[in-house]
């Protein structure tokens, strides 16, 4: 592979786990349009690359987030059950869907997200009171000087959201963080920067069930999967750090923006 | 419960920073010297590391005697370990 393709994944990968990381949606979404439409890389073996790269920045950015107790791991076990069971799915069924399928799955799943963060980014989930008991799945978060709690509403629909999350991720090579992250706040009582570091922290394992498939299937072409690995590494360190300092409104127009402009994108290259 | 869970956390943490330091220095290595083998296994260090984390999980979460979340954790094991069986023998 020429040197100045390997530093065109590097970049890629590490533009993906930046933004990735920060928003706790692992980069997939980035990275398989940039992969099969910018460079020309054939879809599946961008969507394993993919898994390959959200695995790395799951990881990465985990040693930042636990570091800062923002990882809320029983919720984080809980929903796992639910997204393991989806990837491993997704990823057997993956072979089932033409390449245009995929497409139109992937292009619908963002602009819908997208449209309801926006939608409800306004409102905020931490209750400023301390005394009140955030239950066996919630929690606590240190904002400033400030310690919030919050509780986990809805759980029934976490997990409903974090199956569907888990099926999308084996077939397009996201993580899943996309529907997990929206969900987890907007519906499910959990702050923007609790769901992205829970939903980073479990986008590995997610990963982890289906790229296996994708490996042995040879799906996986190492240089590509290497390269965008190495770049996600450094970038999504910096993206957990980025996303601490940034304002949680702003995190969330800012992920409502992606996914639709992502979302559009995909969508428009099928019609 | 909190302290302990916090003590897990630290437990994690080491297991991925190992399991990144391990698989990134395959990688380079691999990517540098163009050469397949150091790639191939630097890949695969990658992709089991969420699986280790997942075993780690389940380990310190029994031996804290916390049966519901042992459980929870070790179905999700059990669920990553059935698709690297089902890759292994399609």
């Amino acid at each position: 592979m020429p040197v100045h393709h390997v530093l065109l994944y590097l970049f890629t990968g590490a533009a993906a786990g930046l933004v990735g990381a920060m928003l706790g949606i692992g980069g997939g979404v980035f990275l398989v349009p940039l992969l099969t439409l910018v460079l020309g890389v054939p879809i599946r073996a961008a969507v394993a690359a993919s898994l390959i790269s959200v695995i790395a920045t799951a990881t990465a950015s985990s040693t930042v987030n636990l570091d800062r107790g923002l990882v809320n791991m029983r919720l984080a076990m809980a929903l796992e059950v639910a997204t393991s069971i989806g990837g491993l799915g997704g990823g057997l069924a993956a072979s089932l869907l033409s390449t245009q399928q995929l497409f139109v799955l992937f292009g619908g799943t963002l602009a819908v997200m997208g449209a309801l963060m926006l939608l409800r980014s306004g409102r905020r989930n931490v209750i400023a009171d301390t005394s009140v008991d955030p239950g066996r799945l919630g929690g606590r978060l240190q904002e400033g000087d400030t310690t919030y709690v919050y509780r986990v509403r809805r759980l029934n629909l976490a997990l409903a959201a974090s199956l569907v999350a888990g099926a999308v991720s084996g077939l397009l090579g996201l993580g899943g963080g996309i529907i997990k992250v929206p969900v987890l706040n907007t519906f499910c009582g959990v702050p923007i920067r609790v769901a992205a570091a829970t939903s980073a922290f479990m986008i590995g394992v997610t990963a982890a069930a289906s790229v296996f498939v994708y490996f042995a299937r040879g799906d996986v072409v190492l240089p590509v999967a290497a390269a965008v690995a190495l770049g996600a590494l450094p970038g999504s360190i910096a993206g957990a750090r980025l996303g601490q300092r940034v304002e949680a409104r702003a995190l969330k127009i800012f992920m409502a923006a992606v996914l639709l402009l992502v979302g559009g994108r995909m969508a428009l290259e099928v019609l | 419960m909190t302290g302990r869970i916090e003590a897990l956390e630290d437990v994690i943490e080491t297991a991925l920073k190992v399991g990144l330091a391990l698989s990134t220095g395959l990688l380079l290595v691999g990517l540098i010297a163009g050469a397949g083998r150091p790639l191939r296994w630097g890949i695969l260090l990658l992709m089991l590391t969420p699986v280790v984390r997942v075993a780690v999980v389940t380990a310190g979460l029994a031996v804290e005697r916390d049966w519901t979340f042992t459980a929870v954790s070790f179905v999700v094991l059990a669920i990553l370990l059935s698709g690297i069986w089902v890759s292994v023998h399609r």
